[in-house]
């Protein structure tokens, strides 16, 4: 009994995570049509940043300011991700692949300057909130029990951003009918802008999170971006409820068999999945082939 | 919508030229619209009709020419800039937003700072003359039918606010009773006193909508028609095909 709700929980905090990422890198294919394999530096520097602002080695400040101002960055370093390393080359044929190789690039430069700047010494940042929590009986770490918590509500946040404001409803008509959105009026490049922006801080929020509970290293963002991958694919990536699913979905699963196979297994158990997946369906179990955002 | 065009044209098109990549499609054309009125535009697929309204809409650059709205020159500006003068292009096809709901669809269509001080006005007008919208406001558009999509389209090019109204064949494909149906509130769009800009392939409906039409052929304006001189159906078709279309199958020529 013990054994399950820690396979439970265990599942319900990676996938916490594992849907932030997917989220995001849903956003930016349903909006642009390109692949971000940055993603996972955005978590990775988000960490570092609120790191240094609320440590004692750093600045000191409030963990909740230090978040904030951490994700105001990475706002902004989204939004220079798309300027740099996607507008140049929107319009071009081939652009899919173009963008997998400059934010691939921009992934490799940025863990190595996070690197010479941190070190390569394992941090760890403070939890949300201290202590343990209990849960029918069961004892849990209070930060994993916010997170858990926490999680949806920001799910539910974007939701009603896409779905009940101007803004997001540009954002979604972007991804449906670019020519139509430019003919609407709209600030097509601007939207772009705010996908990159908008995923920048949701993977930051994953970094931030993780780093609360788990040791910090520059390379922490490779995992969080590989496990996204295997979401998207496996839920599809053409809509925000298939990733959110598979997110737990593929937690669940990992959880369960590392605690019944073992750590080792896993992954290698995780890609024979995937890669069935990708025999039988490649666009994703829980979708259709169309981009949209719902 | 006839009579004395007195103030500044609605649109001035001269010398335009445009394509796609290094295929120029218009080989300078050059068009009047004088306030109050409305022009039609015909001629064959393939010959530029999309191509002239996607390079006025700003969506395709113009290699040369000028293109002027309201007296404002708008040749290459940003397509928000343009929509923002108030100057409104319904693309061909139906295809607007399909995963939107009409209401959503419709929110959007008053996306510039100066339609959204109208949005309550112009929602109410689109409702008016497209009841049907009003209701299936809550349906995705995917789901409502070619002529449901097209009154879409055109409510959200009015939620825009627009001072002129660009209209990319918007009964095409359509079957009678419906096309009939969308081109009585077009007619109505334009009693109402908007000024439009009208692509379509049946001749008869732009003789009794427009004030002046243009054939466009090859990329240039083939022929112009007023349609109080009397024109008969034969000489249209005669532009269409070419004089040789009485005489049998042209020349192909020699190499």
């Amino acid at each position: 009994m013990n054994a399950l709700f820690e396979i439970f929980i265990s599942g319900l905090f990676s996938g916490s995570l594992y849907a932030m990422m997917a989220v995001g890198l849903a956003l930016i294919w349903t909006t642009i049509g390109v692949f971000n394999f940055g993603q996972g530096i955005f978590a990775t520097l988000a960490a570092y940043l609120t790191w240094q602002l609320v440590d004692a080695a750093g600045f000191e400040l409030p963990l909740f300011v230090s978040i904030v101002l951490a994700l105001a960055v990475m706002a902004v370093i989204g939004w220079l991700f798309q300027l740099a390393l996607v507008r140049p080359f929107i319009g071009q044929p081939g652009i899919v692949l173009t963008v997998v190789i400059t934010t691939l690039a921009a992934f490799t430069i940025l863990e190595n300057i996070t690197l010479l700047l941190w070190g390569p010494r394992p941090k760890q940042l403070p939890p949300l909130i201290p202590g343990n929590a209990e849960v029918l009986g069961f004892g849990i770490a209070a930060h994993q029990l916010a997170i858990i918590v926490i999680t949806p509500l920001i799910l539910l946040a974007v939701w009603l951003f896409l779905n009940r404001t101007r803004t997001g409803l540009a954002l979604r008509a972007v991804s449906q009918n670019e020519d139509a959105s430019l003919l609407a009026g709209l600030n097509v490049p601007m939207m772009y802008a705010l996908a990159f922006a908008l995923s920048a801080v949701l993977a930051g929020l994953a970094g931030v999170f993780f780093g609360g509970l788990k040791f910090m290293s520059p390379t922490m963002g490779t995992e969080p971006l590989v496990k996204a991958l295997v979401v998207v694919i496996f839920g599809g990536i053409a809509n925000l409820t298939g990733p959110i699913l598979a997110a737990y979905l593929i937690a669940f699963f990992e959880a369960a068999a590392t605690y019944f196979i073992g750590f080792y297994w896993t992954p290698a158990l995780l890609f024979l999945v995937l890669i069935v997946t990708l025999m039988v369906r490649p666009e994703g179990l829980l979708t259709g082939r169309s981009r949209r955002l719902t | 919508m006839t009579g004395a065009a007195a103030g500044t044209p609605t649109l001035e098109v001269t010398g335009l030229v445009s394509g796609y990549g290094r295929v120029t499609i218009l080989h300078g054309i050059g068009l009047a619209m004088p306030a109050g009125h409305n022009i039609g535009l015909f001629g064959p697929n393939g010959h530029g009709k999309t191509t002239l309204l996607r390079t006025i809409s700003g969506l395709l650059r113009a290699g040369s020419g000028k293109i002027s709205f309201l007296g404002q020159d708008i040749t290459n500006r940003k397509p928000r800039e343009i929509v923002a003068l108030g100057l409104i292009h319904v693309a061909q096809g139906n295809q607007i937003f399909p995963d939107l709901t009409i209401q959503e669809a419709l929110r959007l269509g008053a996306y510039t700072p100066r339609s959204r001080a109208r949005e309550a006005e112009n929602q109410e007008r689109v409702y008016r003359i497209f009841p049907r919208l009003k209701e299936r406001r809550r349906q995705q558009i995917r789901t409502l039918s070619g002529g449901e999509r097209q009154m879409a389209s055109i409510g959200v090019g009015l939620m825009g606010d627009p001072k002129a109204l660009i209209l990319d064949e918007p009964t095409l494909g359509l079957a009678p009773r419906i096309k009939e149906e969308l081109g009585d509130a077009i007619r109505g769009i334009s009693e109402a006193g908007m000024p439009l800009i009208v692509v379509e392939q049946d001749v008869e409906f732009l003789m009794e909508l427009a004030d002046q039409l243009y054939m466009i052929n090859h990329g240039e304006v083939a022929a112009q028609i007023r349609p109080g001189e009397q024109i008969d159906h034969e000489e249209i078709m005669a532009m269409y095909f070419g004089t040789s279309a009485a005489g049998g199958p042209p020349s192909r020529g020699t190499l």
